[in-house]
């Protein structure tokens, strides 16, 4: 029996901590706040990882990715949730549109949309939720209909992430009279196409994060098709399960909590003893939540289906985030509701605070996910 | 025993509620984030309904129909600090209770000058410093700065913590009112949203976190009943009452208000959706002037050194025979 991430995984997360470090303005928060600057932050940081090759440690090596180990990807994963994810809008391309375009696209779909994602220089954007569609995605009404060789596209999305800034979207629609997962179809669209319109949701968490999409008889060429028509029920769970085990919630409130810890030793205050000892549970919880991943990563890795594991990391982790999100309030006490740079921590926590009442939303509800783990119980027990 | 609110406070509530109806619900929080200077419209329909003669500290019917009136307040997220300015001081300066430091109460940027009460029930004429915060979840908490003198507005020490007692009171009700609101909110939420071919209260776990959730706004309000009335049935020993109706306030405020926002999806964190703007703008309360962990650790001093009402001793006098 062995925790250690071994020696690989070490080098490679001192190796983005410098990384950020030397090339991240400090009290970055990620790409979505109010200050505008922060999208090209993101592109810098991105081009900068694909010139080192870091950018595309989980990708096969036929892909020109350095075919990381599992923990490698970990590594990635883990540090650039922690520091707010630098790669800001770029991570679902890495994370899943890349890989799902490996698995499910014909080989000019590669050659085109593989080596921009790898280099840094698109962001794609993930067309699933409608608003009759949320939990219950196979519900999803956006139609595909034959336009010569072609498609054109009818329909809603709604809380489509980045979708403001995104040059692409994968994008699930309807073909044909099937029903539910039956006749689910999957588009590459890029977002200039006529007939798109994008109005901005304004929410709790800042601005152009959650948007709106229309589609009003969008034209796709033969080559916007991924995969079989049909098809798409698979890449969307597929997509899915990375994006489960794809954010290393659990990294940022460890961060967090250890920044934190430094903030209140330098300014000499010492915790109260009612707070220590939630502090100390926490990291607790923090501790057993990154298990609890490292779990789904080894029977993702085993490949099993990865949906019980997933979603029981993913349910420890969005709780982990919400109960530091808290704990950290009541530190920050008649401070807490600050934000921005003169804000503790330069407004990390504030911003944290906010996301993580997302968390349990964002890629499947927290129930949908207790749904699985129970399905999956209620199999074994058969 | 007559658990009830005096009819007078409930059509007094009643009328509050339709005032506020009148500004669009939720909408004049909305509003007010947009343009602050819309708070001008709250202040002038307080004025109407008679606020200024109101004194809960004069007899249990005012302070009926002060709590009412501000969970009137609480279910709308009224964007004025109602029971700061039910309880203002002899010389008409509004009330905030404040933390030790940075002293601050929301929407203090209303007042030129308020009469600050620091943890320990210290009075303080303090005056409004700076811009609000504009943050998303503290808009109009604005810092005060402490100035010397003002004779007229230093109270002796026990009217001060009275009216710390009182603030605190009645910032419950209006937390009580936000979450009373939620609940009512993902209610209807969950029975109009259609998923799997159902609505969502189809769903026996959706119904057990609508349940859950009205039974802790239950619990709280008849808390709420319970304290208000302990404060003119026993003035000199409800100090404990007070800090367990806060605590309690706060410890259910943190459930309700995930639960009822997780009810409506992605929608609730949108401004749009009122259970957001509800979330955002119940947060000063919860956290000033202390949030719920500090707030707990008071609770457990003050019971050490004033016991708990109850059916036995609490307390300095726990386990005391004789003393119940
Ligand atoms: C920050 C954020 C980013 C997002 N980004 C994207 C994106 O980029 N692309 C995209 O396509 N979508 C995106 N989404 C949408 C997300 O996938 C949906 O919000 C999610 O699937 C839930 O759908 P819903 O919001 O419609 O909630 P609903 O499905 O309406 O659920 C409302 C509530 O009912 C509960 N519920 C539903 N069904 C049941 C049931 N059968 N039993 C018990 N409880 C139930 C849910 O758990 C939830 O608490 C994003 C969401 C968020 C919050």
């Amino acid at each position: 029996m062995d925790f250690d991430l071994g020696e690989e995984a070490a080098l490679l997360r001192g190796r983005l901590r410098a990384l950020i470090d030397a090339n991240m303005p400090p009290g970055f928060l990620g790409a979505f706040t109010d200050d505008p600057s922060d999208l090209a932050t993101t592109q810098e940081f991105c081009a900068l990882l694909a010139r080192e090759g870091l950018l595309t440690v989980a990708w096969p090596t036929e892909y020109g990715g350095q075919g990381g180990s599992v923990w490698a990807q970990t590594v990635v994963r883990e540090e650039m949730w922690a520091h707010h994810e630098p790669r800001g809008a770029q991570y679902m391309g890495l994370n899943w549109v890349g890989p799902a375009i490996m698995a499910f696209g014909d080989d000019e779909q590669k050659r085109r949309h593989l080596p921009p994602i790898a280099e840094g220089s698109v962001i794609w954007c993930q067309g699933f939720s409608e608003p009759d569609a949320g939990s219950d995605l196979a519900a999803l009404s956006t139609r595909a209909t034959e336009d010569g060789d072609g498609w054109r596209l009818r329909g809603q999305k709604i809380w489509t992430s980045y979708a403001g800034m995104a040059q692409w979207c994968v994008l699930a629609a309807r073909v044909g009279p099937g029903e539910r997962h039956e006749g689910i179809t999957m588009f590459l669209v890029p977002m200039d196409a006529p007939g798109i319109t994008v109005v901005p949701i304004e929410s709790m968490l800042g601005p152009h994060h959650l948007n709106e999409v229309f589609l009003d008889d969008v034209p796709v060429g033969p080559d916007g098709l991924l995969g079989e028509v049909g098809g798409g029920w698979s890449v969307i769970r597929r997509a899915l399960a990375h994006e489960r085990v794809g954010i290393a919630r659990y990294a940022r409130c460890e961060r967090l909590l250890s920044l934190m810890a430094g903030e209140l030793r330098a300014t000499a205050g010492r915790l109260p003893d009612h707070l220590a000892v939630q502090w100390a549970r926490a990291l607790t919880q923090v501790r057993v939540a990154r298990l609890l991943a490292y779990r789904a990563v080894l029977a993702q890795e085993a490949g099993g289906p990865p949906d019980a594991a997933a979603s029981a990391a993913r349910i420890a982790v969005t709780r982990c985030d919400q109960l530091v999100a808290e704990l950290l309030f009541q530190v920050l006490a008649e401070r807490s509701l600050e934000a921005g740079p003169s804000a503790p921590l330069a407004g990390a926590i504030e911003d944290h605070w906010r996301y993580a009442q997302a968390a349990t939303v964002a890629s499947g509800t927290l129930e949908v996910q207790q749904m699985i783990v129970a399905k999956d119980l209620l199999g074994r027990s058969r | 025993m007559n658990p009830v609110l005096p009819q007078e406070a409930v059509e007094f509530a009643g009328t509050a509620r339709r005032a506020f109806e009148s500004l669009g619900g939720v909408d004049v929080a909305r509003r007010a984030e947009a343009d602050p200077d819309s708070r001008e419209d709250v202040a002038k329909l307080l004025a109407d309904l008679g606020v200024d003669e109101l004194d809960p500290l004069a007899d249990p019917e005012q302070a009926a129909a002060a709590a009412a009136l501000c969970e009137a307040a609480g279910r709308v997220a009224l964007p004025y600090p109602v029971g700061g300015v039910v309880l203002r001081s002899a010389a008409g300066l509004p009330v905030a209770a404040v933390p030790a430091a940075p002293v601050r109460v929301d929407h203090g940027d209303l007042f030129d000058m308020w009469l600050a009460c620091g943890p320990a029930g210290e009075t303080m004429p303090a005056r409004a410093v700076g811009a609000p915060l504009g943050t998303r979840l503290g808009p109009f908490v604005t810092d005060l700065e402490p100035v010397g003198g003002a004779a007229e507005d230093v109270l002796d020490p026990a009217s001060g913590q009275a009216l710390l007692a009182w603030w605190l009171t009645l910032s419950a009700w209006t937390i009580l009112g936000g979450l009373d609101r939620a609940v009512e909110l993902a209610t209807a939420h969950a029975q109009d949203r259609i998923q799997f071919g159902q609505p969502l209260t189809a769903f026996q776990t959706v119904r057990f976190q609508l349940a859950d959730a009205a039974i802790a706004v239950a619990g709280l309000r008849e808390l709420a009943l319970f304290t208000l009335w302990r404060l003119h049935a026993a003035p000199d020993h409800a100090w404990p009452d007070v800090v367990a109706l806060r605590s309690h306030a706060l410890d259910v405020a943190r459930p309700v208000l995930r639960a009822t926002q997780q009810l409506h999806g992605a929608s609730g964190l949108c401004d749009e959706v009122d259970i957001c703007v509800l979330v955002r703008h119940l947060q000063p309360a919860l956290r000033l002037p202390a949030g719920a962990e500090d707030t707990a650790r008071e609770l457990a001093a003050a019971i050490a050194t004033d016991g708990f009402d109850g059916l036995f001793p609490h307390g300095a006098t726990a386990g005391d025979r004789t003393s119940a």
